[in-house]
């Protein structure tokens, strides 16, 4: 498989597709951790909206929907990196159950 | 470190803490059965156009390959020279001598230099 | 205690912001038309400034930040690309009547047309930011700004009731031209919470150097700041109900601003009109022109300071000299000020929840705030401003319609 580069600016706000094809929310942050002088991807945060879902393409629709409870079961999943499909960056899709996720704790 | 929050759109610094910019794009590198390494911090007006609309992004790329003042993709530096501080992120680059400031360096000799008093 | 010598970014943020062309004449049309009825009016949109500009001073402050580098960091190039292009069209709009304002001052004292004064007025604008420094421009339109004090002496000398001008300070319905009445509360709303104007502070506060130790003296400057241009405005105000209205001048011409201080000061009076209007007006411009260019500049991450020189910074000059020459070619197109002034106002007032939105989010963050973020009673006023905004947009254009000039 070949090797492919991905610009992580287009990569956020993206809806992301579980294994039926649903939308399960919008990718909304990666993180990351510093191994050894490089930067390792080590889970995708995706945010679950309702409401007036389009406004969460834009991180201040996403920060609106939260604030007046546009958000479901609790804000949203984490990830790991080897559980989100980019082959096709515009459709990141699950690899797994979204079951098997893990939920974000609301913080901030 | 989270890159929405930490990184992206982040004020650069030069290796001497002179403004350069800010991180208008980030290239991950993706190898099947890997984990994802980013690699490059991405900045200028075509990374920026991109993020607008991909098609005023090739319409900067095209502008940018007839009147660029500098090499015409878009500026990269590779990861190992960046440091994110969580206020900003600084690279260990002199920023005159990158394609950064080429708009800049052009302005300040062939019309800004010019002018008396500057 | 030198602290409080920062007091010349609150006078000069207030001078500009505050006090302008748009200001100005709202506040005479409110004399000239319903005595001191809208006093209350001032009064509003002052309190609402002081809350913006302190808060504006508590981020810079906090977050070693100015608003636009806060505002692109947490919400995206892609937001700010929208802000700035919305804001960059309304600010140089509101531009061109502040240029027109400072030449409308120069006719009233030479008599040579206002559009024959665009290109000069211009010119001395573009070099007072090229050579000077930002300390030096903020003192500077800070000091020559209290030759507006004129306006409170000429209250005094012409004796109003005082009585009857602090009962203005409580809304009261008016007894005729309701529609009138109404729009130019508006307009006096719309002309004092302008953007640029808690941008412009935030700038400045980095410009100086602010750290957390400010914060105190943040508050003190934000009030004191905006207090002097709404008492200004005020008496303004009761300047022209014992001037305008008893004669029934109702201030639909520039022209008739001239005769403002006439009864006070006689001969000077057209020269202390035109000095105060000239100068409120310089530094509205130098603040806007200014604000655009930090906030493109700051947008981009560029190298941006009015203390350093030109050449460290030629994108950010280029930037403010572009702005300059557009402002003026505003006023060469020869659009009648007062109208201008109002269209920007109401353009203002519809465009403010794009700014004040992201920025209410930021002073409740704290990556960028700290501990220092919004109590209820900031984050209550700003929502009340936001719903006033949205008021303003909405009710400006049938007002313009049915009330305006």
């Amino acid at each position: 498989m070949a090797r492919q580069e991905i610009q992580v600016e287009l990569l956020l706000s993206r809806r992301v597709y579980a294994l039926n094809g649903r939308v399960i929310g919008r990718l909304e942050e990666v993180q990351t951790e510093l191994r050894g002088g490089a930067c390792f991807v080590t889970e995708y945060h995706v945010g679950a909206y309702a409401l007036v879902e389009r406004l969460a393409a834009w991180p201040i629709g996403r920060a609106l929907l939260k604030l007046f409870g546009g958000t479901r079961r609790g804000g949203g999943y984490r990830v790991p990196w080897d559980k989100l499909d980019l082959r096709d960056p515009a459709r990141p899709r699950l690899r797994c159950e979204v079951g098997a996720l893990k939920p974000i704790e609301e913080e901030d | 470190m989270n890159l929405a929050r930490d990184c992206l759109d982040k004020q650069l610094l030069d290796r001497h803490g002179r403004k350069m910019g800010r991180v208008d794009g980030l290239v991950m590198e993706l190898e099947e059965g890997a984990q994802p390494r980013i690699t490059f911090v991405e900045v200028g007006a075509v990374t920026q156009a991109a993020r607008l609309h991909p098609r005023l992004g090739r319409f900067v790329a095209a502008l940018a390959r007839r009147w660029g003042r500098a090499p015409n993709d878009p500026y990269r530096i590779p990861w190992a020279q960046v440091v994110p501080t969580g206020d900003d992120v600084t690279v260990g680059v002199e920023a005159e001598a990158t394609p950064a400031l080429a708009w800049e360096r052009w302005l300040r000799a062939h019309v800004v230099g010019r002018i008396p008093g500057a | 205690m030198k602290k409080v010598f920062e007091l010349a970014l609150g006078i000069v943020t207030s001078v500009g912001g505050f006090l302008e062309i748009g200001s100005i004449t709202t506040a005479a049309q409110a004399g000239a038309l319903f005595g001191y009825q809208l006093v209350w009016a001032i009064m509003l949109g002052g309190l609402c400034v002081i809350f913006l500009v302190e808060q504006a001073g508590r981020l810079a402050a906090s977050s070693r930040r100015t608003i636009p580098d806060a505002i692109r960091e947490r919400f995206g190039f892609e937001y700010y690309a929208v802000l700035l292009v919305v804001m960059a069209l309304v600010m140089l709009l509101v531009l061109g009547a502040e240029l027109g304002g400072i030449c409308i001052a120069l006719e009233f004292v030479t008599g040579i047309g206002y559009r024959w004064w665009a290109v000069p007025v211009a010119l001395v604008m573009w070099l007072i930011i090229w050579k000077g420094t930002f300390s030096f421009i903020e003192q500077g339109v800070s000091a020559l700004g209290l030759v507006t004090v004129c306006f409170i002496v000429a209250a005094f000398i012409l004796h109003p009731d005082w009585a009857r001008v602090a009962a203005g300070a409580l809304p009261t319905l008016p007894t005729h031209e309701r529609a009138r009445y109404w729009f130019i509360a508006v307009s006096i709303l719309g002309a004092s919470i302008t953007p640029y104007l808690m941008f412009f502070y935030s700038s400045g506060a980095i410009e100086d150097k602010w750290d957390e130790s400010y914060l105190g003296v943040n508050r003190i400057i934000a009030t004191v700041g905006m207090s002097f241009g709404s008492v200004i405005s005020i008496a303004v105000l009761v300047v022209a109900a014992l001037v305008f209205l008893p004669r029934g001048i109702r201030m639909e011409h520039y022209q008739e601003l001239a005769r403002l201080l006439t009864d006070a000061f006689g001969v000077w009076g057209v020269r202390l009109v035109a000095a105060s209007v000239g100068i409120a007006c310089l530094g509205a411009a130098l603040e806007i022109t200014l604000e655009m260019a930090y906030m493109i500049a700051q947008g981009f991450g560029w190298n941006w300071s009015k203390n350093q020189r030109p050449i460290a910074e030629a994108r950010f000059s280029l930037t403010y000299t572009i702005v300059v020459i557009l402002g003026a070619l505003v006023v060469v197109t020869g659009i009648d000020p007062l109208k201008l002034t109002v269209f920007s106002m109401a353009l203002t007032a519809a465009t403010l929840p794009l700014a004040i939105v992201p920025f209410l989010f930021l002073m409740n963050d704290e990556h960028y705030v700290g501990e220092h973020g919004n109590g209820w009673l900031s984050n209550t006023v700003v929502v009340v401003i936001i719903g006033l905004a949205f008021v303003l947009a909405v009710v400006t254009i049938p007002l313009e319609i049915f009330g305006g000039g």
